[in-house]
């Protein structure tokens, strides 16, 4: 009965120690992600500092991150800028996993000085795997990526979601992200432009860190969590008390 | 030594298991008849049902190769009485802990119990707690004598010559004989998927208690249900099989059974494959990571295969052109052996991936573990009560109606577990209580499997006969006299 | 022929066999007079049969280990998804996105034969099973329900008709009545 008392202590003391990552792991899943996926992006022409080409010209180079923003936004434009910069800085992506951002403007007022100007601020004017745009098809390409802006007259200022949509090399749209989110979902929406399948994704729980995988960004792979650990434990035990039983007294026997 | 405590002991658990074994049976044989339109149930007393069926023949198989084994075992090494007593207590007081929270709180959530089903209360809410420590007292039970038997074998033996390591090389002085590597393999297995139980319990607890602050990983949840629901009933088999190496070749009149190099490896390989061949359990989560699902596939392969094969050309060696003293008790462990590597077989296509993706949750899973407990484990656990049984009365064995049990056992027994075969195959679901009309043909084959488990009982049922009352010899006063 | 019937097949000629070779040792046995006859180079022959059965082993797992569900249709763009929330005791399936909150009752669904389409499989309670069974009865794919996680599923229906969904894990007393259904059209014609 000792052993089983001592496997429940350590479990107790695993689950406390445990407990300080839950905050950590909290999901901003937005379910509305899920809006338009598999669709074609439109087929609209763009401005960027290379002359105008079409959309399509762009993706089946490679695959995009497109970013949709305006320049005179005074909101989440420029924290969704700043944050995906960020991330990708800190990736160490897989050099098969190839992709572009396109920050394209969804403003009419926007003329292509205004994201070159962008460009400069963000210090991205010379990287080319980033590529700053203006279209004058706006709706079409908006409405394709499901992505509604609101005018609003008061702040006059257009109200969206910061929205990244994953692009494939075929136009299809492979994955949303909703708001500013870490490097596992970027990670993750990268994979997804250059086709690789997952199977399947977690929804946001109260607290998951028992769970048994969990993604690391920097290779991508799923790796062991504590969960993981949990069965992997009782082998553990169990060698520790074959280890205690074999080095007790040996006796002699006598058939 | 083989004492007289020892024997009461076992014959204790012997007639428990055998009767609530028919029992149990009936639950089955009820659950079918159901579901083949001929008898009515609610829904919530067939589950009820299927629930006490699992989780009770799980543990009496469990417990029935680990009280031959504990019993044998006293011929190497001294066993205690007092710890097999223990269990035989706990094991009484989870059953009944188990059918009351069953049967009387109506729990439902199946032997899998598989989280969160246990916290989704369709029954007496005292009935989820009542189960859950029910598993927890089998658990402390069985957890305390594994313990103890491994402790005696190891006041013999060494780690190596558990493991039989010494036969890898020429020139070894101790021989492992093939029972007690088989048997230390086992109760290893056993050790580690009981500890893999208390995790899951505490995890279940902690969730319990916790009134919502505290919720389970799904995932995490299942792989412990699995971990610890598959590698029991599988090393129980292997229990049955330690006790095959034991006596198969003695009653048939035969040399014993030698430890070699390649029995050696074949029983080291199986304990490592056999604690990773239940991710097949998981297969249509695709949320596992597709590499654990192949390592499910080949460990399910090769967990069986060395096993398999060296027992059963251990016994094919002896049996062919030998004129062997043919018994009803090798005769059961020869059936046995057919019966495990048919089920076998038929375990190895469904934890083929590309074929669980259409036969997963179908009553081909069902089909195949029934053909290796009902047609394998029971049979082997059978052919030792039979045994023993006539040790304790000291007869010899005389054949009574050999021929009439054994071909009822053989008729009903496949037959029972062809109609869950066939069912399968057809994509009929397990666990459904009745059958939708697209799916009518399931209805048949469970009516026609209810008759043939039904013949299979009475096949049971006449061993059961012989078998009580050669146990209850060893509580007369001149067995005591005699000791 | 479907894998299933093929399976079944497999199965019961492999158990014959299994039957009619130990009928066959054991008679040998029976007939068998003559003390020490037995089989001639036992151990050869155990290790003749021992490699034999790893060789088949390693055959038949490189030879479906490709098949597996995982990689199928990994490389390709769905024109469908269909999103899937189970709980106790439908499924609530919609072409739309399913808000866990808020999940409403869920459309019909209709997908064209011949073209790709991605099932987003969640659970909303317990575990569920989604089982795609044709209009035989017979099951065509299937894919677990987990609360927490969402299972992506990509089939491509061939045959038109009334397909019907019934549930493929114990999931409570009226588990056996969990079902939903949806309908495969004649393919579209060529774009």
């Amino acid at each position: 009965m000792s052993k089983s008392i001592f496997s429940k202590i350590i479990c107790c003391c695993l689950i406390l120690s445990v407990v300080q990552f839950a905050q950590a792991q909290k999901g901003k899943f937005d379910f509305s992600e899920e809006k338009n996926v598999y669709n074609q992006i439109a087929d609209v022409p763009v401005l960027t500092k290379d002359g105008t080409q079409k959309l399509s010209v762009l993706y089946s180079r490679s695959p995009l991150i497109v970013a949709l923003i305006f320049t005179r936004c005074t909101g989440i434009c420029s924290p969704l800028l700043l944050n995906l910069s960020e991330q990708i800085s800190h990736l160490h992506t897989d050099p098969k996993e190839n992709f572009k951002v396109l920050v394209i403007s969804f403003d009419p007022r926007d003329q292509f000085e205004d994201m070159a100007r962008m460009a400069k601020q963000y210090a991205r004017e010379n990287d080319p795997n980033w590529i700053f745009a203006v279209t004058p098809q706006i709706s079409e390409l908006t409405s394709s990526l499901a992505f509604n802006p609101v005018w609003d007259e008061d702040r006059q200022q257009l109200d969206h979601e910061a929205l990244l949509s994953g692009i494939n090399t075929d136009g299809y749209v492979t994955k949303n992200l909703i708001g500013l989110r870490d490097q596992q979902a970027i990670y993750s929406l990268i994979k997804s432009i250059n086709n690789e399948f997952i199977l399947s994704y977690p929804l946001p729980g109260n607290n998951n860190f028992l769970s048994c995988f969990s993604y690391d960004p920097s290779t991508g792979k799923k790796s062991w969590s504590w969960g993981m650990f949990l069965l992997v434990l009782p082998a553990i035990i169990a060698a520790g008390i074959v280890t205690i039983l074999v080095n007790q007294k040996k006796t002699l026997h006598h058939n | 030594m083989i004492n007289l405590s020892l024997k009461r002991v076992t014959s204790v658990w012997i007639i428990a298991i055998l009767v609530v074994f028919v029992i149990t049976a009936i639950f089955g044989i009820t659950m079918r008849f159901n579901q083949g339109g001929d008898i009515e149930l609610s829904p919530v007393t067939f589950f009820s049902l299927m629930t006490a069926h699992g989780v009770t023949m799980v543990g009496i198989w469990s417990v029935a190769g680990m009280m031959a084994v504990n019993y044998l075992m006293a011929r190497y090494v001294k066993v205690s009485t007092a710890v097999n007593v223990f269990a035989l207590v706990l094991t009484v007081i989870g059953l009944v802990m188990l059918w009351t929270s069953t049967f009387v709180g109506y729990f439902h959530a199946g032997w899998t119990f598989l989280y969160p089903l246990p916290f989704f209360v369709a029954w007496e809410s005292w009935a989820t707690p009542l189960f859950l420590y029910s598993i927890a007292i089998f658990g402390i039970g069985w957890t305390v004598w594994t313990v103890a038997m491994l402790m005696q074998i190891y006041k013999k033996y060494s780690l190596a010559q558990s493991f039989a390591w010494q036969h890898f090389k020429r020139g070894y002085l101790v021989e492992t004989p093939p029972f007690i590597l088989i048997t230390t393999v086992s109760l290893i297995g056993i050790l580690i998927c009981l500890i893999t139980a208390v995790i899951l319990l505490v995890l279940l607890f902690a969730e319990y208690y916790s009134n919502g602050t505290f919720t389970n990983d799904a995932l995490l949840i299942k792989n412990l249900t699995y971990f610890f629901g598959h590698t029991i009933i599988n090393e129980a088999l292997y229990l049955g099989v330690a006790t095959l190496y034991e006596l198969f070749p003695e009653v048939s009149g035969r040399p014993k059974f030698k430890t070699t190099w390649y029995v050696a490896l074949a029983w080291n390989c199986t304990l490592v494959f056999v604690l990773t061949a239940f991710f097949h359990h998981l297969y249509m989560d695709f949320v596992q990571p597709v590499g654990l699902q192949l390592v499910g596939q080949f460990a399910s392969y090769f967990a069986s295969l060395p096993s398999a094969a060296v027992t059963v050309f251990s016994i094919v060696i002896l049996v062919y052109k030998n004129p062997i003293k043919w018994s009803l008790t090798n005769t059961l462990f020869f059936i046995g052996v057919i019966g495990w590597i048919i089920g076998g077989f038929g375990a190895v296509i469904d934890a083929t991936i590309s074929n669980n993706f259409v036969l997963h949750n179908t009553l081909w899973v069902p089909a195949h573990f029934h053909t290796y407990n009902a047609m394998g484990n029971v049979l082997f656990s059978l052919a030792f009560f039979y045994w023993v049984a006539n040790e304790f009365a000291g007869t010899k064995v005389v054949p009574r109606s050999e021929k009439l049990r054994i071909g009822l056992l053989l008729i009903g027994g496949f037959g029972f577990v062809l109609m869950f075969y066939i069912a399968g195959a057809y994509s009929i679901p397990r666990r459904y209580s009745v059958y939708p009309d697209e799916l009518a043909l399931g209805r048949n084959l469970a009516s026609y499997g209810g008759w043939f488990a039904t013949i299979y009982v009475i096949a049971i049922l006449l061993f059961l006969g012989e078998i009580v009352n050669k146990c209850l010899k060893v509580f007369s006063p001149r067995s005591s006299a005699a000791a | 022929m479907s894998l299933q019937p093929k399976l079944l097949l497999i199965f019961l000629f492999t158990a014959g066999a299994i039957a009619i070779t130990a009928w066959f040792i054991y008679s040998t046995s029976k007939l068998s007079s003559q003390e020490h006859g037995g089989m001639e180079n036992p151990l050869r022959k155990r290790f003749t049969a021992f490699i034999i059965l790893f060789a088949l082993s390693a055959v038949f797992l490189s030879i479906t280990i490709p098949k597996s569900p995982y990689f199928r249709f990994s490389g390709e763009n769905p024109s469908h998804v269909v999103f899937i929330a189970a709980k106790q005791y439908n499924f609530i399936m919609s072409n739309q996105a399913i808000d866990p909150k808020k999940p409403g009752g869920g459309e019909d669904i209709v997908i064209p034969a011949d073209e790709l389409v991605e099932f987003r499989v969640t659970s909303l309670d317990v575990n569920h099973g989604f089982g795609i069974y044709d209009s035989r009865g017979e099951i065509v794919a299937q894919t677990q329900a987990m609360p927490g996680y969402v299972n992506r599923l990509r089939w491509r229906f061939i045959t038109p008709g009334h397909y019907n969904i019934f549930c493929l894990e114990y999931c409570g007393n009226a588990h056996s009545f969990m079902r939903g259904s949806l309908t495969v059209t004649e393919a579209a014609a060529e774009k």
